[in-house]
């Protein structure tokens, strides 16, 4: 029996060796080889620099990084399980508005919460102003200095729940209907459902939904920068460009990649093997309870002071900074980066997709464990933080200018030696390698929902695998393809810390102009990018929510 | 022989038990055969193998004398020439009915395509239909587009997978006998899949029983099922 299946295995890998596997693996070792590259060069003898941050200041990276993420962790849970709760078993007013306004700080980059909250309370900002002039009450600066680990907690936690939220809420309109209709019958008060039932059955639903949000505290560099507060992502900027110690840069990736690693798999234990989703099939939906009086007051309050502090609050303060500031900002140049920012996300998400369709249309028809392995390595890339992967990105560039040198010299004669590694080709592979996940579960998903009966029918019908992919797969997974462009290219608009390290000499995005002007305290005029931003993401979290949420219905 | 199938043998991967043991078939050109069994027995099962979508641990397929699999060849299911009418019928939704039927055309000129299309729609009684999509035909049409489809390009051998359990029954019994006059008429050899005895009956020139993936009786129709 063991030869049989040995011989059956070795027939399936000669039928499946065909073009399809073999662009999934040189796709994958491109992704791959930079992260590899940065853990292999993790051991290299240290340096000065290095050897005077491990005595002096490794601790405190690594306690700034932990307190932030711990509390951040926290807050995220509370509110956003709180609210899941509130929103799915309660009808008071604007409930439906609120159901889905809640996901909408998502659309606001914490790094442009911060310099909004920033010019929003300080000292000339609209709120102490108002008080001072309006009612002559000057307000004591350290109560209103948002520029520390607090603000940088309150930021991430008021710009990132939604992930719980969103998460926890599909899962409790999914799964729980029954459960909680029958505890209610049992006697048990809504906040004994929400303890001993909701929260433990709900459990995977939320850890996987603050590891997210764990990571994206993790990946930023645009908040705790400006805030001042020294982290991993800091450490790397600054041993990148104050130092321009590649080395000291590669062990700080290293350590934080071991250390999102770590995560990833504490996140697998604490789930004990358990997924969340939100695809199964028709769910009865929950009968709500119509709350009133004080009880409504309150569960009203609470979601709209969430809602105020997380959405309409720097919305409705960026939208008057760009009344002020339009026609000082509004210019050629202006028009370059905003250029510059959809075509670097077009032509990125565009190969995106493409890296992801050949990936998941391989895995999904070999069935080989070598093909499972693409699969997982495709979407590691979005747990790793963009400054680990952008110095791993740079490293592996720079090899690769060395040694391509001979042949640049020869197609021109005085040819520099960087090339690759200063030119937009390194950015916008950096990009595909962070954000090649999304477009790969988009267009996974899209495959697993359209099943392999089509294809099946269509190789018995003359068609080969290929032309069965361009004949009938991808009209059929149009859809997910759309929506994988779409989030893909939203979240490079949106990317602070890669693009700040590879984008060449004077290229701008719109994302690295907003946070220029915010450093040097031009926080109005960062205004109009932030809001191009802040549009434009709107749209992923809309297409998102909507997918979501006729999956729910 | 026109079909050949000798021990077959064949497991899913990550299932521990031989779904097919050893499966052996013989037919001759313009036979019907009717292959009957509980749900769950490998009858599917029989039909992707020779179809292709699945590899045999062991075992020879030939059809027309041409080995389709056996030690050390497997044609992949497009260059095999065998049809196939699935369960849930497998029609491309985005392709209307003229647009499905064409597509296993590819080797024939335009020209050539759209007579082919013509006769197999007169043949299942569908002209009228050519423009509509799959949803907006009834259950039996929608049967009759996916054997004209499998039909379109001749194929040397045509495989059915219950072909009726998506009928109801007044529709079964009427649908079965055109069917039988149809393949009959364009002379295909044909093995159809079914858990009806009645079915089997009707259809079949001979039948194969199977039980757990083994075959337990063969026959001609009325003599084994008696
Ligand atoms: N993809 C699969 N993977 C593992 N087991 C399968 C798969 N498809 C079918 N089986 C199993 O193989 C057996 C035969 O299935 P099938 O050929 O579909 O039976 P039938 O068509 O006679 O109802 C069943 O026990 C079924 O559970
Ligand atoms: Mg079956």
């Amino acid at each position: 029996m063991i030869k049989e299946c040995l011989v059956i295995r070795i027939r399936e890998l000669k039928l499946n060796t065909n073009i399809w596997a073999m662009l999934s693996m040189v796709s994958i070792l491109f992704i791959t080889l930079p992260n590899l590259n940065i853990l292999s060069n993790v051991f290299n003898e240290p340096n000065e620099n290095w050897l005077h941050i491990k005595e002096f200041l490794l601790k405190e990276y690594v306690i700034n990084t932990l307190i932030i993420v711990i509390f951040t962790g926290f807050f995220t849970v509370v509110i956003g399980t709180s609210l899941a709760w509130i929103i799915s078993i309660y009808d008071f007013p604007l409930r439906s508005f609120l159901k889905w306004g809640l996901i909408l700080p998502l659309a606001i980059p914490p790094y442009i919460a911060a310099y909004t909250y920033t010019g929003l309370i300080n000292y000339t900002g609209l709120i102490q102003s108002t008080l001072r002039n309006k009612f002559n009450i000057s307000v004591n600066q350290s109560y209103t200095d948002i520029m520390s680990i607090e603000g940088s907690i309150f930021i991430f936690t008021m710009f990132l729940f939604p992930y719980v939220y969103t998460i926890t809420r599909a899962f409790i309109a999914k799964q729980s209907a029954s459960l909680i209709e029958t505890a209610r019958v049992l006697g048990r008060s809504p906040l004994a459902i929400f303890w001993f039932v909701i929260l433990p059955l709900s459990r995977a639903a939320i850890i996987g939904g603050t590891s997210l949000v764990i990571l994206e505290v993790i990946n930023d560099y645009g908040v705790v920068q400006y805030f001042g507060v020294t982290t991993f992502s800091t450490a790397i900027f600054k041993a990148w460009f104050s130092l321009s110690d590649v080395d000291t840069a590669i062990k700080l990736a290293g350590i934080l990649m071991v250390i999102v690693f770590g995560i990833l798999l504490l996140e697998k234990i604490l789930r004990g093997g358990k997924k969340y989703s939100y695809t199964t099939t028709k769910v009865r939906p929950i009968t709500r309870i119509k709350l009133s009086g004080l009880k409504s007051a309150l569960a009203f309050g609470y979601s709209a002071i969430i809602f105020g502090l997380g959405f309409l609050i720097p919305s409705f303060q960026l939208i008057h900074w760009a009344i002020i500031t339009y026609n000082k900002v509004f210019d050629a140049a202006f028009l370059q980066l905003m250029l510059n920012s959809l075509l670097t996300a077009s032509v990125a998400s565009a190969l995106i997709i493409t890296i992801a369709l050949i990936i998941a249309n391989y895995s999904r028809i070999s069935h080989s464990i070598i093909s499972k392995i693409i699969a997982r390595l495709t979407v590691m890339g979005y747990s790793i933080p963009g400054a680990v992967i952008a110095i791993g990105v740079i490293v592996f560039f720079i090899a690769i200018d060395n040694n391509l040198f001979w042949l640049y010299k020869w197609v021109k004669e005085d040819s520099v030696k960087l090339v690759l590694s200063t030119s937009v080709f390194m950015l916008i592979f950096a990009y595909v390698i962070r954000f090649i996940g999304i477009g790969f579960n988009s267009v996974e998903s899209g495959f697993e929902k359209v099943g392999k009966k089509f294809f099946e029918a269509s190789r018995t019908l003359g068609m080969s695998v290929t032309q069965t992919f361009f004949k009938v797969d991808v009209g059929m997974i149009a859809p997910a393809i759309l929506t994988g462009f779409i989030l893909a290219f939203v979240d490079i608009m949106k990317e602070l810390p890669l693009t700040l390290i590879l984008r060449p000499f004077n290229f701008e995005t719109l994302a690295t102009k907003a946070y220029q002007y915010a450093v040097d305290e031009l926080i109005q005029e960062a205004s109009i990018p932030s809001l191009i931003i802040i549009s434009i993401s709107f749209i992923s979290v809309y297409l998102f929510h909507r997918v979501a949420d006729r999956e729910e219905n | 022989m026109y079909v050949e199938i000798v021990g077959l043998n064949f497991r899913y991967r990550k299932s521990h038990d031989k779904i097919i043991k050893n499966f052996s078939l013989e037919i001759s050109s313009g036979e019907i055969i009717s292959v009957i069994g509980e749900s769950g027995s490998g009858k599917s099962t029989i039909l992707r193998l020779i179809a292709g979508l699945e590899i045999p641990e062991s075992g020879i397929i030939k059809v027309k004398n041409r080995i389709m699999v056996d030690e050390t060849t497997f044609i992949n299911p497009e260059k095999r020439g065998i049809g196939m009418v699935f369960q849930d019928y497998a029609l491309f939704p985005h392709k209307t009915v003229e647009g499905n039927i064409r597509f296993g055309l590819n080797a024939l000129s335009s020209q050539k395509q759209k007579i082919r299309v013509e006769e197999v729609l007169h043949l299942v009684n569908l002209t009228a239909y050519k423009k509509r999509y799959p949803y907006e035909l009834s259950g039996g049409q929608q049967q009759r587009v996916a054997l004209a489809r499998a039909l379109a390009a001749k194929p040397a051998l045509l495989l059915m997978d219950e072909p009726f359990s998506n009928l109801d029954r007044e529709l079964q019994n009427k649908i079965r006998d055109e069917l039988k006059i149809l393949i009959k008429q364009t002379n295909t050899t044909t093995i159809f899949v079914t858990h009806d005895r009645e079915d089997a009956k009707a259809l079949a020139d001979r039948i194969i029983i199977l039980n757990k993936g083994e075959v337990v009786k063969t026959g001609e129709a009325k003599v084994a099922l008696a």
